[in-house]
């Protein structure tokens, strides 16, 4: 008996358990994997293989049911995830529909969610910049949060690893608030944008426009092919899935990666319910999970765990994994876990025209646009708000179709644009402060179809926020005149909290067990064997996208963890 | 339906044992089932008249052809609220009532100066001009994403390949 028991033991027992197959998990499960580690990973979603389970990669606009519209049920059942600009016809097979995993709102907070083998890498939208020391050392300078327990050092090697590998694209532009990588050539500007460029370079000596920096494979290098990856070829329907592989995802990339080294064991349908801690043993075990077809509950086992299962679920999974040596979630001695919230300031945007290059056109698409740094209280506080906002920028060609009239003279007219001038748009990303009142916690009551606690999320904006964002419209209203463009229109959307998709924090790095979870390894303070380096980690927001940072935080501690099992430390 | 039951008909082509992709699984029954069966026989008759009437057949096929009308009726029945539905069906069945009035026959009966006249007659009309524009609105829509004008006509390209940011308007356009 005692054999039988031992044999099923070992059954469930890996190296290394990763929750999570999104941008990071994916990451997690590479290197681990490549560093010889048996490595189960676990997705609470469907398996998505790459191109086999993308039934919308190659529909013609035609072939849609209804050309893309999203029936009006679909919409009323899912109010939430539909407000989404990347939820139509083509994509709704990729998102979590509101009704099945209920959470609860204390705040409006639009959580989009991506539950699927590869989870939102297959639908973000790309944009991949390093932060700086501005970022790193921003808590620290301005006084709020707590001192990032690194700086861009550490993290500038662990950069270029994971760019190499994952394909960037983009300019060495010498900007020190966004430090160049290693890249593949950039995308091409427009005429239009190029002469904005110069005028914001000619006016201001400490604003840039740059071309974005942006997963996708412009030249692909050995590496890329041995992924059987492939260049992009602008298609810009990225959210349905790339059969080519030319942007990144960990469908594409990671994930087969890992799974070529014989070494990963990926379990779908697998919700993680916690984290098992072994008092004796004063460290963490294994995993409980959910089997999300049979609701069985089953447990599995490793010396180290990594936690990545987006950011707000990853403290979801802490904050539900209780003992009598951590009653309050794991690793939560300082009571900080699910607080410090934080997310990006997408509200404003602003639109106009510009009636010059009237000889010039565009041709093609690009799955990508410009970019403009941050610029306000870079190298000292200048405003009556903390920190800044980047922006994204672009401009396009419009044109309409004469549609008076009925008959024969209307349906000649419906096939031949005529062209108008450039119309020329941007959109704010400001980095929010992450605040004590800004947490998530787990409901007292309200379970979800797993039976595992709903998340209540209590994050919203503050009056900083507001200055942003009064601030953003002023400048860009100011350098969109500047540069000439009519018809200035600047709108704050007031969107809620949480459809910028960038929340981060809860789980927060630093130096100090009494006031954060983890420390510079991304490793939990009171359990060193088990790591977070998803959205969760992240101290502060910056004003750069978060996930090509996850990508290097996660190899790095990978990196580390494996170093140290190897020692015998872990 | 009819992509869900194809897959479904193979799954029981192979004795039942392949099951449905997962993506299938999350398709929506009713929302793919609805459309087929929404307008009457006689009201999509009218319907495809209609736009046929504002995009007729040239030297290339016209919105009938293209079955633009089918097009529409998916749009009305599965993505309009039912106000919207109920304001588009009063509004297809004036355009009947001011056929007999005016010509004292059918819409479909009709020649095509007598539909334009009457067509006509509703955009003019502060009453109906709202149920004009919504239907000529979504024939417009069909007929530009139909199959046959997107690779004929406006030459949709699913892989461009390139994006060229500066080239010369060319004269034609």
């Amino acid at each position: 008996m005692a054999n039988i028991a031992i044999d099923a033991i070992k059954e469930v027992t890996y190296d290394a358990i990763v929750i999570g197959s999104g941008i990071s998990g994916g990451w997690a499960a590479k290197e681990l994997t490549g560093k010889g580690l048996r490595t189960l990973v676990l997705e609470r979603g469907r398996d998505v293989k790459h191109i086999v389970d993308y039934p919308t990669t190659v529909t013609n606009p035609w072939e849609f049911e209804h050309r893309g519209q999203l029936p009006l049920e679909i919409r009323e059942q899912n109010p939430i995830v539909s407000k989404c600009y990347a939820f139509y016809e083509g994509t709704t097979h990729f998102f979590v529909k509101d009704a099945e995993h209920p959470y609860v709102q204390e705040k409006p907070f639009d959580w989009i969610r991506g539950y699927q083998v590869g989870g939102k890498s297959l639908l973000w939208a790309r944009q991949t910049q390093r932060w700086s020391d501005f970022d790193f050392e921003g808590p620290a300078r301005d006084g709020f949060a707590v001192d990032w327990p690194i700086r861009y050092a550490d993290l500038a090697p662990w950069y270029s690893y994971v760019e190499k590998f994952a394909g960037i694209s983009g300019n060495k532009d010498g900007l020190a608030t966004l430090p160049d990588g290693e890249f593949l050539p950039p995308h091409e500007w427009n005429c239009v944008e190029s002469y904005f460029q110069k005028q914001v370079a000619g006016h201001y000596k400490d604003r840039h426009v740059i071309m974005g920096r942006a997963a996708h494979i412009t030249k692909p290098q050995p590496i890329h092919f041995q992924q059987g990856r492939a260049q992009c070829q602008h298609r810009t329907i990225c959210e349905r899935g790339c059969p080519y592989g030319g942007y990144f995802s960990s469908n594409a990339s990671t994930i087969p990666w890992a799974a070529k080294t014989g070494k990963m064991t990926l379990r779908p349908n697998s919700v993680v319910h916690s984290i098992i801690y072994d008092e004796k043993k004063g460290k963490a075990v294994g995993v409980r999970v959910v089997d999300a077809t049979t609701h069985k509950m089953m447990e599995f086992y490793a010396r180290i765990i990594f936690v990545n299962a987006a950011a707000l679920n990853t403290n979801l999974v802490l904050l539900n994994s209780t003992s009598s040596r951590f009653p309050n979630g794991l690793g939560n001695d300082s009571g900080v876990l699910g607080k410090y919230v934080a997310f990006h300031n997408y509200r404003a945007r602003i639109s106009g025209e510009y009636d010059g290059m009237l000889e010039s056109t565009t041709d093609g698409r690009r799955p990508n646009s410009p970019y403009i740094p941050r610029f306000r209280n870079v190298y000292k506080q200048e405003m009556d708000f903390l920190r800044g906002y980047a922006a994204g920028f672009s401009a396009g060609r419009m044109s309409h179709t004469n549609q008076d009239g009925i008959g024969a003279s209307l349906k000649a007219n419906l096939v031949k644009p005529i062209l108008d001038g450039w119309y020329v748009g941007s959109h704010m990303m400001g980095e929010t402060i992450p605040k004590e009142s800004n947490f998530v916690a787990l409901d007292g009551n309200l379970k979800d179809p797993f039976g595992i606690p709903q998340l209540r999320i209590s994050v919203g904006y503050d009056d900083n926020d507001d200055k942003m964002v009064k601030d953003y419209i002023e400048q860009m209203t100011e350098m969109f005149t500047i540069a000439g463009f009519k018809n200035i229109k600047a709108t704050d959307s007031k969107q809620a909290a949480g459809l910028d998709i960038h929340e981060m924090g809860g789980v927060r790095m630093g130096k100090d067990p009494k006031t954060s979870i983890l420390n510079k390894w991304n490793q939990i303070h009171a359990c060193k064997n088990v790591f977070v380096t998803d959205g969760a980690c992240m101290t502060s927001t910056s004003t750069q996208n978060p996930s090509l940072t996850y990508m290097a935080m996660t190899a790095r501690a990978a990196d580390y963890a494996v170093k140290e099992m190897k020692k015998g430390t872990i | 339906m009819k992509r869900r039951a194809a897959l479904k008909n193979v799954a029981v082509a192979f004795g039942g044992l392949v099951s449905l992709p997962a993506w299938a699984e999350n398709w929506n029954e009713r929302s793919v089932s609805l459309s087929s069966s929404y307008f009457s026989p006689k009201e999509s008759v009218l319907l495809a008249e209609v736009a046929e009437t504002i995009i007729p057949v040239t030297d290339t096929p016209g919105a009938k052809e293209l079955g633009v009308h089918n097009f529409i009726q998916k749009i009305v029945a599965d993505c309009m609220d039912k106000k919207n539905q109920e304001f588009f069906a009063s509004g297809l069945a004036a355009v009947d009532t001011a056929a007999q009035k005016k010509f004292t026959k059918s819409f479909a009966s009709c020649d095509t100066g007598q539909r334009i006249s009457v067509l006509n007659e509703m955009e003019a009309s502060p009453d109906q001009k709202g149920f004009y524009s919504m239907v000529k609105g979504l024939t417009i829509r069909g007929y530009l994403t139909s199959e046959y004008v997107m690779t004929n006509l406006t030459h949709y390209e699913m892989v461009p390949g390139h994006y060229y940011g500066c080239v010369p308007v060319s004269p034609k356009k």
